[in-house]
């Protein structure tokens, strides 16, 4: 399949050169002592509080930087993002939970983080699991670290870190993911720098943590264009660019070599609110252009894919969610994130994980494309059926494409007539999607830890709220 | 005559554009208009106007901030005029914005902060990630009439009550008014913490420190 491209060859080249402008000319806002002798020492000069890059430094950190991630999951399952597959991940971070069935939604707590894992890890289109909901019923300090251990013994699949921010929260984490395996094996971890063009001091000894690890590490730069970057896509995903890159070139200066996974998190403004918009086709675009320009440097790249603004399962969420998760997938994505997704990030919802995993499929296909060899083709069956059934119900030829998967076949989307359809219940999409979530949080279960390990976890939280959370 | 440069007034503020505004602030100094008439029936008739459209969701955003960089710029011309003549341009209050300890999500906070001002208040906006101890004292500091304080994280909006408790402590309150916002702020938080105002968005956030420092009809 052609890589469906936005952007020339000379636009990348142009973005690309506008980026290494903005690093050399403009600077990144950046006080932390450590990192910036780090920093000066590899060539950067420093005025007031900005650091500026020189374009080689730029150069010579893109190349050096690890172009295939890959984690594996206490099941022993490894996903690799670079070996030219696409993959699925779910929303990371979801403050409220939305209840199909009621219409309401409330703020998340621990035990949604335990129940949207379970849930997750049943999906087999979920490759990996993010920890998806930021619980309110753990102190603040702790809420990332307690993210990720009430994820743990939940899945067997793959599982990302948590979005970090404190050099000591990338401590714990790290030492939890030991508890399961090899860090640089189990884990990878995200953090956000601010944009625009700064980063604070406890997110830049985060990176050095990370890097000291040997952790896989994505920055996750989250610009809104018109707000916090240019209104343009374009200058958006070079200030975007910008963003990501300064943070990969610390990583590199700390451990040559460090996987990279290329995220891009761009959104427009909605000029009427000031609020980020996650469901126009725009996110599309910015995601296929980040993809372009990732790529361009040779890394893996992961963008938002299921992405709505909408509160309820209706038919904004459908097709938004549709758009953006088609769209980058043809542009090359590697990874699609937003399993789960709705109101922009802030929420998330069982039924629309379920819905998803079936809209996964889809794009999957959409994906795969399809093949146009002699047998594909099939003239020979054409003449074969004229000359007799003049159909192709009953051709070997149609079989063996329909089990190689030539139509892709749903669960949950409606196909049957209106009286089929009327005769089992007249059941929507929704509805059903919301009685498989509950059919599979009532049956599924996951192989537990072992009672060590839970152990294990639960003294690193002990020593993380001892160190962590302020005394009140 | 007036009534042709009030109207100029206005239309400068609504077209964001303050190289305009600044000329009419001037040559109605030099046409010895009175500065506080230039403010309210010109200059502030536009911030009003484009307010209104904002709310209504048929202005954008752009068009809100830089009509409140108009106004200012306008304001900075006819002040020194205004104390001249011994007077000064009421000012609605004095607020402390920030977004709390913790929490470095800037973009609603100041936009909040954008409107305060463009509205006649006096705004100092200390930035993020501002702890209790910041937020109380410069408050103090300035004898501020409100304080101002966003989070956009449900970890992070404990902090806002932190902030109350401190300000009853010392007993503070009522002296000073507390309004807070963001978007995981609800009515029964801003109840549970016994704030005294909150908004779900910046022209909300106007009307509610109008209502606080007794100005609602203004
Ligand atoms: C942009 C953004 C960021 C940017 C912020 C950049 C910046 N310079 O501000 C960055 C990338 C830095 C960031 C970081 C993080 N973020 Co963030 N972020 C967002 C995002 C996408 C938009 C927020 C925004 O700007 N909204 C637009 C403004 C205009 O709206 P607003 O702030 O609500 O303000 C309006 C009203 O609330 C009100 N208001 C606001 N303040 C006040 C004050 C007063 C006094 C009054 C009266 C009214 C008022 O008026 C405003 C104007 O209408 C939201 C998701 C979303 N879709 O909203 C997540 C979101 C808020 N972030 C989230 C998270 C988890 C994080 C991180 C923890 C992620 C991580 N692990 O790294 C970090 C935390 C950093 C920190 N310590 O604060 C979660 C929060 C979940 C939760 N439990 O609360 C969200 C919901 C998304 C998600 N699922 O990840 N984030």
């Amino acid at each position: 399949m052609e890589k469906l491209k936005f952007l020339s060859d000379d636009d990348v080249k142009r973005i690309h050169n506008a980026t290494l402008r903005i690093l050399n000319e403009v600077g990144y806002v950046w006080t932390h002592k450590q990192s910036l002798e780090i920093l000066t020492g590899a060539g950067c000069k420093v005025k007031g509080n900005r650091v500026y890059f020189p374009p080689e430094l730029v150069e010579d950190s893109i190349q050096k930087a690890g172009k295939r991630t890959a984690i594996r999951g206490r099941g022993g399952v490894t996903k690799t993002l670079g070996d030219g597959n696409l993959y699925f991940h779910n929303l990371g971070g979801a403050r409220d939970i939305y209840d199909a069935k009621t219409g309401g939604h409330r703020i998340a707590e621990l035990q949604d983080v335990r129940d949207s894992t379970r849930l997750l890890d049943a999906l087999e289109n979920c490759n990996t699991i993010t920890p998806f909901f930021t619980p309110q019923d753990v102190p603040g300090e702790l809420m990332s670290l307690a993210m990720y251990r009430h994820a743990l013994p939940f899945t067997t699949k793959p599982l990302q870190g948590p979005g970090v921010q404190y050099g000591p929260e990338t401590k714990f984490a790290v030492q939890m993911a030991e508890v399961i395996g090899n860090p640089k094996e189990v884990l990878t971890l995200a953090l956000s720098p601010v944009s625009p063009l700064t980063i604070p001091d406890h997110e830049a000894e985060a990176v050095i943590e990370i890097a000291r690890a040997g952790v896989a590490f994505g920055a996750l730069p989250c610009p809104t264009a018109g707000a916090t970057g240019p209104m343009t896509i374009s200058g958006s995903i070079a200030q975007q660019n910008a963003e990501t890159l300064a943070v990969v070139i610390l990583a590199q200066l700390v451990n040559p070599g460090l996987p990279i996974i290329y995220c891009g998190r761009l959104a427009m403004m909605e000029p009427r609110l000031g609020s980020s918009v996650w469901g126009g086709v725009e996110l599309a675009l910015a995601s296929a252009g980040t993809i372009q320009i990732g790529h361009h440097y040779g890394f893996p790249v992961n963008v938002y894919g299921f992405s709505t603004n909408a509160h309820v399962l209706d038919a904004q969420d459908g097709f938004e969610r549709g758009l953006n998760a088609a769209i980058p997938a043809l542009a090359g994505a590697d990874e699609l994130s937003g399993i789960g997704e709705m109101e922009a990030g802030v929420m998330g919802s069982y039924a629309q994980m379920v819905l998803d995993n079936e809209l996964a499929d889809s794009i999957q296909r959409l994906r795969r494309g399809f093949s146009a060899d002699e047998d594909a083709l099939g003239v020979d069956v054409i003449a074969a059926i004229m000359d007799g059934s003049r159909n192709f119900l009953g051709q070997k030829h149609t079989m063996k494409y329909l089990k190689a998967g030539e139509v892709q076949l749903t669960k949950l989307a409606e196909r049957n007539s209106w009286e089929t359809w009327e005769r089992k219940g007249k059941q929507g999409m929704v509805e059903r999607a919301v009685d498989e979530a509950e059919r599979i949080l009532r049956e599924h279960q996951v192989e537990p830890l072992e009672p060590q390990q839970e152990k294990e976890l639960d003294t690193i939280m002990a020593a993380a709220e001892k160190e962590l959370v302020k005394k009140r | 005559m007036s009534e042709e440069l009030y109207k100029e007034m206005a239309q400068s503020i609504i077209d964001g554009d303050s190289d305009i505004s600044t000329e009419l602030a001037k040559k109605s100094i030099e046409l010895n208009m009175h500065p506080l008439d230039s403010i309210t029936k010109g200059f502030v008739i536009g911030v009003n106007y484009i307010g209104d459209q904002f709310g209504k969701g048929e202005a954008f955003l752009p068009e809100l901030v830089m009509a409140g960089e108009a106004m200012k710029a306008a304001v900075a011309v006819l002040e020194p005029e205004l104390i001249k003549l011994g007077g000064a341009r009421e000012m609605m209050g004095r607020v402390v914005l920030a977004t709390v300890e913790g929490d470095i999500h800037e973009i609603g906070k100041t936009l909040v902060g954008t409107m305060l001002s463009a509205s006649g208040f006096e705004v100092v906006d200390l930035g993020v990630d501002q702890p209790a101890d910041k937020i109380i004292g410069k408050a103090l500091e300035i004898n501020a009439d409100l304080i101002g304080m966003s989070a956009l994280l449900t970890t992070t909006m404990v902090r806002q009550r932190e902030v109350i408790e401190e300000l009853d402590k010392e007993g503070l309150r009522p002296r000073i008014k507390v309004m807070v916002g963001g978007a995981p702020i609800t009515r029964d938080w801003v109840t549970k913490i016994k704030a005294d105002g909150y908004s779900e968005d910046a022209i909300g956030a106007v009307k509610i420190a109008k209502e606080l420092v007794g100005k609602a009809d203004q």
